[in-house]
């Protein structure tokens, strides 16, 4: 039963990411991406608010171990960067942007945190197409979609929107955008958001 | 240096939706109609302008205004690993063009990000220092104008007059740039 779980979420995973229309995938994914329609931009309502405490959420990373958002509190910013699925054409393109700009995150005492609902091994497989990451990528596969829950931001289909969270070190939420699952965050809006914690 | 620029370009006139197969020739037949009707807005920067042979002041610009008798285009993004991996050796490229008494001048490299934003594509610029210009893509014009097309790609065109043509088209990034510029002047049918 649990395999055949693994193999509905996989399969709904890859039917939800992308608009092609909307980018142009990295020949570094070659055919290895999966094509999808325009999906409804938002499934989800959220369940926090900029002002509240961020919920705590502890997941598998796939370098290896746990990691807790709690762990930063007092120490750092944290950036919860929620995408859809592997192997779609947005998502894969996302990450790869946080990437080269780990300078920006660093200047204004942030981490980033990816996570995805896949599982490690499909984690572990996507992410190697993109580099070297920097940054955690975690999986919230199981139980399945806990953390996106807590967030308000599991989709119906058991994929996570294309949410962004800033969280101050006080772990106070202090910006929230789910964004259409359709297109990306343009990565000034992030930063933008960034610098603002430190004023 | 030269700073990155604005760009957009005007939706070509295609009925039908297109994907990159990369052997199909009309897709690349498209591909290549799309990216000769490209327009750029005007830079700012009086290098830049230099450089393209740009004289107005303002507006946009089309590739067939560019100065040169060959254009190469790379169609990249800030989002892909593979361009971010590339960038030095692209902008070796751009060396060995400046630096050959026989191509300087008459070769002119420029990039677009598909997709990208001008804050996205000045910040891809000063990452890798990338001394060509880029132009970015911010209402996406040529990325729906080139829906489907992977990243990076490159465009050698031939400038006749205000006639362009498309002589050569390479889906994904080179190993090495002089051996490129070499292939790209081969293709070209070029004497220099």
């Amino acid at each position: 039963m649990r395999t055949c779980g693994y193999f509905l979420m996989l399969a709904a995973g890859l039917i939800v990411c992308a608009n092609m229309p909307a980018l142009a995938a990295s020949d570094a994914l070659k055919d290895g991406i999966y094509q999808v329609g325009t999906l409804k931009p938002v499934d989800s309502t959220l369940k926090v608010k900029v002002g509240e405490m961020a919920p705590d959420i502890t997941l598998r990373a796939v370098s290896g171990g746990t990691i807790s958002i709690k762990d930063y509190r007092g120490k750092k910013n944290v950036m919860i960067s929620f995408v859809p699925a592997a192997w779609t054409p947005v998502c894969s393109d996302q990450w790869p942007g946080y990437n080269i700009a780990q300078e920006e995150f660093e200047r204004f005492n942030t981490v980033l945190v990816g996570i995805t609902e896949d599982n490690i091994p499909t984690l572990y497989a996507w992410t190697k197409t993109m580099g070297t990451l920097w940054f955690p990528v975690l999986s919230d596969f199981w139980p399945h979609g806990k953390a996106a829950s807590a967030y308000g931001v599991l989709r119906s289909d058991g994929t996570a929107e294309r949410a962004i969270f800033i969280i101050d070190r006080q772990g106070i939420i202090r910006y929230i955008d789910v964004h259409d699952i359709n297109s990306r965050p343009p990565l000034e809006g992030i930063i933008n958001e960034l610098e603002k914690l430190n004023k | 240096m030269l700073k990155n620029l604005s760009c957009s370009s005007i939706i070509v006139l295609l009925s039908v939706t297109f994907l990159w197969a990369g052997s199909d020739p009309e897709q690349i037949q498209d591909y290549t109609k799309a990216i000769t009707q490209v327009k750029l807005s005007v830079p700012d920067d009086p290098d830049v302008k230099a450089y393209l042979g740009i004289k107005q002041k303002s507006g946009q610009v089309m590739l067939n205004d560019i100065d040169g008798e060959i254009i190469i285009i790379e169609i990249f993004s800030i989002y892909c690993p593979y361009c971010q991996r590339h960038a030095p050796t692209a902008n070796k490229l751009y060396q060995a063009i400046e630096e050959g008494k026989e191509t300087r001048g008459k070769i002119k490299l420029v990039g677009i990000g598909a997709g990208n934003s001008p804050y996205e594509v000045k910040f891809f610029k000063k990452k890798y220092g990338v001394p060509f210009p880029l132009f970015d893509d911010a209402n996406s014009a040529v990325l729906n104008s080139l829906q489907g097309i992977r990243t990076p790609t490159y465009f050698g065109i031939r400038k006749n007059g205000k006639t362009l043509s498309v002589f050569f088209t390479q889906q994904g990034p080179y190993d090495d740039a002089q051996t490129f510029l070499q292939t790209v002047l081969k293709k070209s049918g070029s004497p220099f």
